[in-house]
């Protein structure tokens, strides 16, 4: 038997376990990130989802193996070159040679990782080399030998993908535990928010100063991730990457649109593919032919009593391993034939529709200077609120509480029959949206004039708050309904609208002027 | 003598904390920034902070000599000596109860004045200003000033200017800021100003400070808040009051901004500005 007193030989090594044991619980590898897929996706069947999954990663990755895939209007850093031939009578070693860059080669030096675009190299096994020296006077670059020599004029690049994965770092520490790994806006923290954070899968963004049909300009990122939302979880990063230049701010708006853009591929093909291919569809089928099978063998079967002999015999319904033995032979054919077309012309789209995005041309710049924000504007605009034209008052109430009687509608889900469970607004991510109560003066795209106008004159990308301008009102009317609905919140204090105190209101200086 | 050697090597880690303490400073092992405080209330406060230093390093180094001293002696008693009993000295109850009491005493209505002058609004310096109204949020700090040439209201006006983790003030005399919480409790820390101060749900408290040297400071919610809460960072930038002013009248141009193309002198201002 052991035998132990409890003397100092004997505990200390056991108190010393112990400690050790505590201190270390919890250690140990931390899981992998990943991006996770749609719930779309993994109703796929086996090998269409395969065909997605595979189609998404060759363009984008995953999150420790990025892919610059350079037909995406994304600035993934780095710099490009072309190899110069050397000077006459110049005799450079094999793993020395002149470079003409695209841009400035700042950060270019030893230790840069460079990656052969065009050329005999590009095509070899290994297309990448090590930056050994670089001379910015000569514009010499010398590399790790490894026995090939470049040509002139093959093309390369250096520190590609710099700035992605310097946003995914950023990403990873501040924006990942609510938006998530994959910018699903399912991050570990995104259950106990109100309203939930943003999905960019979808590539919609609300608040923008592009028009209703365009995506999110890279400024209007910025000015989300600088300031913050008011009214939501969403918090100012002003001092984020502070004396940095901007760097860090730069590469996560980078990094946000690069999975917005992987989001909306990976969205697109699946809807491609899921009206055929998913196994809950092919479910749906299956009871669908069996029930109307049914249905006719039960016609059959009355008719054949009437005595009526004439009475054809319906086909049995085909049975669900039946139904995917066909899905399947036709999906191969799918994928083979036309799969990769579809994923030339979404990417296509995707990649267009974000270049857009940055063409000046996708502002909005009113053609009028901002009305004079005086009573007799802040009643055109009270007028424009509560007309048929604009309907305003319909969500936003007639006081701009928020309380318009659509809040008790029962809304239909976009592109379907069916009606959301509950009462009032939803946005198109199927969250419940209260309208904006105006007399709170909180303004969650910013609280500039032409960002009021902005929301009215392109809407509120996916959600039900419409675009005006352009259409169903001028730019003039737009101003006015700015000035009454910026007056809300103050009109207690100043009796903006009510025609009563017009008289000593129109002397009134326009605000902020 | 074994005894002998531990009495001297205890004694050396008392030499090494006094040491360690005496060159932190010059490491930056100590106060935020350069280790001075940058405003009028904030130096009366290290004043303070220094006196009760002096006190406690004083007190440390004698109970050091005393026990050091008693180590020494009783490491030295032979095995015959006879056994000497302090316990139940009447005098030396008196006299470790008395002094310590005074210092606490003196040291209690010494800071009086510093606090009052912190904390007791009659007594704030005359013609302190609010610049500002600071609410505080899960998980940021948004900011109102009233116009130029205006004075905050209570309430929201139509020409305030609003920034967001980014106080303003004006350097060279004091100003205050009311502040404010939207949701649960936080606490604005200044450290380099010595500012710090409960924001609590229901109250709009003010907050006086003069900064003395023009800079930007790192300010942080101090209040354990959520789970958010190391995001609450922000700055102080104190400017000279030309600075602020035209900060002030930049803000505007921009918060009022109309979408239509600037003027020249707006793009040159925001050039300036960054």
């Amino acid at each position: 038997m052991l035998r132990c007193k409890l003397s100092l030989p004997c505990w200390l090594p056991l108190m010393t376990g112990l400690c050790v044991l505590v201190l270390t619980v919890g250690c140990g590898k931390n899981p992998e990130a990943q991006f996770a897929w749609r719930d779309s996706t993994l109703d796929l069947l086996p090998k269409a989802r395969e065909g997605v999954e595979t189609a998404v990663n060759d363009a984008f990755g995953t999150p420790h193996d990025l892919v610059a895939w350079d037909k995406l209007p994304v600035h993934f850093g780095g710099v490009q070159g072309v190899v110069q031939p050397p000077a006459e009578g110049e005799k450079l070693p094999a793993n020395q040679f002149h470079v003409q860059w695209d841009g400035s080669p700042d950060g270019v030096g030893a230790g840069s990782e460079l990656l052969w675009m065009t050329g005999a190299i590009a095509k070899s096994k290994h297309p990448t080399a090590v930056v050994v020296k670089y001379d910015d006077v000569t514009k010499t670059l010398e590399l790790k030998s490894k026995g090939e020599a470049p040509a002139a004029g093959d093309r390369l690049a250096v520190g590609l993908g710099s700035q992605l994965q310097l946003g995914r770092m950023v990403y990873m520490k501040n924006c990942n535990h609510c938006h998530g790994v994959a910018g699903d806006g399912n991050g570990p923290t995104a259950q106990y928010l109100n309203p939930r954070p943003r999905d960019y899968r979808l590539g919609l963004f609300k608040f923008t100063s592009t028009l209703s049909s365009e995506k999110a300009a890279r400024e209007d990122l910025d000015r989300i991730i600088t300031y913050g939302i008011p009214g939501t979880y969403m918090p100012s990063f002003l001092l984020l990457g502070n004396n940095d230049g901007g760097k860090e701010k730069a590469a996560v708006v980078e990094y946000v649109r690069w999975l917005a853009m992987r989001g909306e591929m990976e969205k697109r093909l699946v809807d491609e593919l899921s009206g055929d291919y998913s196994e809950s569809g092919l479910v749906t089928e299956a009871e669908k032919e069996k029930k109307s099978y049914a249905d006719a063998k039960s016609e059959y079967d009355k008719a054949r009593k009437a005595g009526n002999k004439d009475a054809e015999k319906p086909e049995p319904a085909q049975a669900l391993s039946q139904l995917k033995k066909a899905a399947g032979e036709e999906l191969k054919k799918f994928l083979e034939e036309d799969f990769p077309g579809t994923i030339n012309d979404t990417s296509d789209f995707i990649a267009d529709a974000w270049k857009r995005a940055d063409d000046p041309a996708s502002l909005i710049v009113p053609t009028v200077a901002r009305v004079t924000d005086d009573a007799a504007s802040r009643e055109r605009g009270r007028l424009l609120y509560m007309s048929d034209k604009a309907k305003c008052y319909t969500c936003h109430g007639a006081k701009g509480r928020g309380n318009g009687p659509a809040i008790e509608d029962f809304w239909k889900k976009p592109g379907s029959n069916d009606t959301y469970a509950r009462r009032g607004l939803h946005d198109t991510w199927g969250n419940p949206l209260p309208p904006r109560d105006l007399t709170r003066g909180q303004y969650r795209g910013g609280r500039r004039p032409i960002d009021v106008f902005a929301r009215v004159y392109a809407g509120i990308k996916g959600t039900p708050m419409p675009a005006f301008g352009g259409t169903v009102l001028k730019d003039s009317d737009i101003w006015d309904i700015v000035n009454y609905v910026m007056s809300l919140p103050f009109e207690e204090q100043i009796p903006s609208a009510k025609p009563a105190a017009a008289p000593h209101m129109a002397a009134t200086e326009p605000v902020g002027q | 003598m074994a005894g002998r050697f531990w009495a001297i090597f205890f004694m050396l880690a008392a030499v090494v904390t006094v040491g360690f303490s005496a060159i932190g400073p010059e490491f930056r092992w100590w106060f935020p920034g350069d280790g001075h405080a940058h405003s009028t209330l904030g130096k009366k406060i290290d004043d303070l902070f220094y006196l009760i230093l002096i006190i406690v390093t004083v007190t440390y180094i004698g109970t050091h000599v005393v026990l050091g001293y008693v180590l020494w002696r009783g490491a030295g008693i032979q095995k015959n000596d006879k056994v000497w009993f302090s316990h139940g000295s009447h005098a030396l109850e008196v006299i470790w109860t008395i002094v310590p009491s005074g210092i606490l005493l003196f040291i209690a209505l010494y800071q009086m004045d510093v606090w009052r002058n912190y904390r007791v609004k009659s007594y704030f310096p005359p013609k302190t200003e609010a610049v500002a109204e600071v609410t505080a949020r899960q998980f940021e700090w948004r900011i109102r000033y009233p116009a130029r040439g205006k004075k905050l209201q209570p309430r929201p006006q139509p020409d305030d200017i609003y920034t967001v983790n980014d106080i303003r003030v004006p350097a060279g005399q004091p100003v205050a800021i009311s502040l404010r919480t939207d949701d649960v409790q936080h606490a604005i820390f200044i450290p380099e100003l010595r500012v710090k101060q409960d924001a609590v749900p229901g109250l709009v408290i003010p907050v006086w400070f003069e900064v003395t040297d023009t800079g930007t400071y790192d300010m942080v919610c101090a209040e354990l808040c959520g789970w958010g809460h190391y995001k609450m960072k922000a700055r102080v930038v104190a400017t000279s009051e030309e600075d602020f002013e035209a900060w002030k009248a930049n803000a505007a141009k921009e918060q009022f901004y109309d979408g239509l193309p600037a003027a020249p002198e707006a793009v040159a201002a925001k050039a300036g500005d960054e």
